[in-house]
């Protein structure tokens, strides 16, 4: 039995595959340690440290899924990237499409992992950091966020921001890693340094009310359904997301009695205006911007 | 007004529309640039409301003071409700301000009818044009069209805008001269030609300038009158055909307040409008017609999906053999999607395919299963009747809480 720790890594973990496979070693033989536990290379097989005389061949796309499913964080994590390795390089390709009993656990992870990464691009929410005097200003990120992906997934996914946010620093901090582009470079660290997680945690964000109420008032009471809701929005994002603790009081409000239309209570309670119907003189009716 | 009190009133009054979609637009990207915004064609939900729709744009009025009078609409000239009006730069601001925050992925911008359909209009397109050219926008801007506008003024709309959108509100001219006097189906058309005619001029011109890049969409309140979804989804289907349409919506009508009597005062048919939508996307997608979904007239059933109800009404096709049949005739069978469809088409060059295959592909066995044939899957010789199959597949109401006034 040979056990590999790869340190999380693609990079690490496709040296070790190239090389086993090399010396074509079986996928039963191999075992990855799972939470940084065995030494490097540590085994009771004696094999050479030089590659073997196999030469594996696969296609290109495989490569591309083995580095995206090799994101989930979960048991097997390398040793199932293996096995599918093993098979299409001994020419059975069914390991790497949905049909197969390996290959379905192979899309169920990188179905998962799309999902993730679209979760980064949906539920980070930047908060601004107030501007301070001096060259340390260009130093620090303008934008700052704290997001738990339930994946490795920033890395790849963080890159995103760079297109969206322009030339703006931003910062995206987790518990495991960060992200920080300062404008020209995209810069990842595992772990996250801990100045940038409280840089991330700890940003005040005194005008986040004007998201607040418009995200209350563009619920609908009278179409409450607050289990698709959840479907897409897993509540374990709740607890990160501003409009997070709104939900449980808009869903209860809901339920007892605002369900009659869908018009917010705060508005109901408002005096309204009606409009004369004689068009000409309905137009000195009409208010500017500054009413 | 605070502009807090402005936008929960004209969020509040914006609520009705159904669409929220920020896809089809073309790759922009702001990486190394001045300005803000990217967009990728994908279009991505950033929150969920508990009525469980997403979040994706900056969903807005302009202004909520209205000349029209259309029964099904909170703002309404005879509505009593608080009604309030943003500056062009209010919204920019507000929209800018959500972006940054990563809260949207862009602007949705409508309107009541203020003063004329041009001027309503030129108040739309400044809003854009403010947006694109002094901020350097380059995230999603959605604008609703004005029916009786200038087609000038739409041409203006589509340069700065990635989808535009005429509601067509009712799917009958009938109901439409009852339930919104002001509004006519004539111009309503002439307005979707416009945009028509527009995208298709540029289309293969990589050097003219953009027009509309996500096309244009259309919203149907459902439930308003007693028109019957027969009539619902022939007329979106004419819609898909005459003007390339991208999407056409569909809004259970939900309950105003201050309700006129030409309308219900009812929960609104969610049911329906998800079975409209089922049935949308298999007229968009899998290449059926309304004709086959409903030939006569009637509703769509409310128990079993539509595409589970057409093979059960044409039960000569199958069961299908999944190793020899047509791609399009496999994603005829219920429980199997175009995805899985791709799969096992990819498969079955490999290898044949197994009863087993399927529920590795997370397919819905258990309406699937007796309208297939695999290598080692035959169903039960013994016929079971249609009518037995629909009892059996047909989704069993879920206990309800029931609401204060049901």
């Amino acid at each position: 039995m040979i056990r590999l720790d790869c340190d999380d890594v693609f990079d690490t973990w496709r040296q070790q595959a190239r090389w086993l496979l090399s010396h074509e070693i079986d996928p039963s033989q191999v075992s990855w340690a799972e939470q940084h536990a065995a030494d490097l290379f540590a085994s009771d097989t004696p094999y050479p440290a030089q590659p073997g005389p196999f030469q594996a061949r696969i296609p290109l796309a495989l490569l591309e899924l083995l580095k995206s499913a090799a994101c989930y964080r979960g048991d097997q994590r390398w040793s199932l990237l293996y096995e599918v390795l093993w098979r299409v390089s001994h020419g059975d390709r069914t390991a790497m499409m949905a049909g197969d009993k390996l290959g379905s656990e192979l899309h169920r992870r990188l179905k998962i992992i799309s999902r993730e990464a679209h979760h980064l691009h949906a539920f980070v929410r930047f908060v601004a950091l107030p501007a301070i005097d001096g060259p340390e200003h260009l130093a620090r990120p303008q934008y700052v966020a704290w997001h738990e992906p339930a994946h490795d997934i920033l890395p790849s996914a963080s890159a995103h921001f760079i297109g969206r946010m322009g030339q703006h620093r931003w910062l995206i901090a987790t518990p495991e890693d960060g992200a920080y582009y300062d404008g020209e470079q995209l810069r990842h660290q595992r772990p996250c340094p801990v100045e940038w997680q409280q840089l991330a945690q700890n940003a005040e964000d005194p005008h986040g009310d004007l998201w607040l109420t418009y995200y209350s008032h563009i619920f609908n009471p009278a179409r409450l359904n607050a289990k698709v809701m959840q479907g897409h929005l897993p509540a374990r994002f709740w607890k990160n997301l501003p409009e997070g603790p709104l939900i449980p009081a808009l869903i209860s409000q809901a339920r007892t009695g605002k369900q009659r239309d869908g018009q917010a209570s705060q508005i109901a309670g408002r005096p309204g205006k009606q409009i004369r119907a004689d068009k000409k003189k309905g137009e000195h009716a009409l208010p500017s911007a500054d009413d | 007004m605070q502009l807090i009190d402005k936008l929960s009133i004209l969020a509040d009054a914006a609520k009705y529309d159904a669409s929220c979609a920020s896809s089809g637009a073309p790759k922009r990207s702001s990486a190394g640039k001045s300005g803000l915004g990217s967009t990728n064609g994908m279009g991505i939900c950033h929150s969920f409301t508990p009525d469980g729709r997403c979040v994706s744009l900056l969903k807005i009025l302009l202004t909520n003071f209205c000349l029209y009078d259309c029964q099904y609409c909170v703002n309404r000239r005879s509505s009593d409700v608080p009604r309030a009006r943003f500056s062009p730069e209010e919204v920019v601001t507000l929209t800018l301000d959500f972006y940054r925050r990563n809260c949207v992925s862009g602007l949705f911008l409508s309107s009541g009818i203020i003063r004329s359909a041009d001027y309503t209009m030129e108040q739309l397109i400044r809003v854009a044009k403010l947006l694109r050219e002094e901020h350097e926008f380059r995230g999603y801007i959605h604008l609703k069209t004005i029916p009786d506008a200038d087609p000038l003024l739409i041409e203006q709309a589509g340069r700065y805008a990635d989808r535009l959108s005429v509601n067509i509100e009712l799917p009958t001219d009938a109901g439409l001269q009852i339930l919104a006097p002001e509004k006519d189906v004539v111009s309503i058309k002439k307005a979707m030609q416009t945009i028509h005619i527009g995208e298709q001029n540029v289309r293969n011109e990589p050097r003219a300038p953009r027009f509309a890049p996500a096309g244009q969409s259309t919203q149907m309140i459902v439930g308003a009158d007693a028109t019957d979804d027969s009539t619902i989804l022939h007329s979106a289907e004419a819609l898909y055909g005459t003007f390339g349409l991208r999407r056409v919506y569909y809004s259970a009508f939900s309950p105003i307040p201050n309700s006129p009597k030409s309308v219900p005062l009812a929960a609104p048919p969610l049911m329906r409008e998800h079975r409209l939508y089922q049935a949308d996307f298999l007229l968009r997608s899998y290449g059926y017609r309304a004709n086959e979904l409903l030939q006569g007239p009637g509703d769509l059933a409310l128990d079993i999906d539509p595409k589970l109800a057409w093979a059960l009404d044409n039960r000569t096709v199958f069961p299908l053999d999944l190793n020899r049949a047509d791609a399009s005739l496999i994603a005829r069978i219920p429980g199997i999607g175009l995805r899985t469809t791709q799969r096992l088409i990819e498969l079955r060059r490999q290898r044949k395919i197994r009863y087993e295959d399927l529920a590795r592909m997370r397919c819905v066995l258990i309406k699937a299963r007796p309208f297939i044939i695999t290598s080692d899957y035959h169903p039960p010789l013994a016929e079971t009747s249609s009518e037995q199959l629909h009892g059996q597949l047909r989704d069993k109401p879920q206990p309800q809480q029931m609401g204060l006034w049901g």
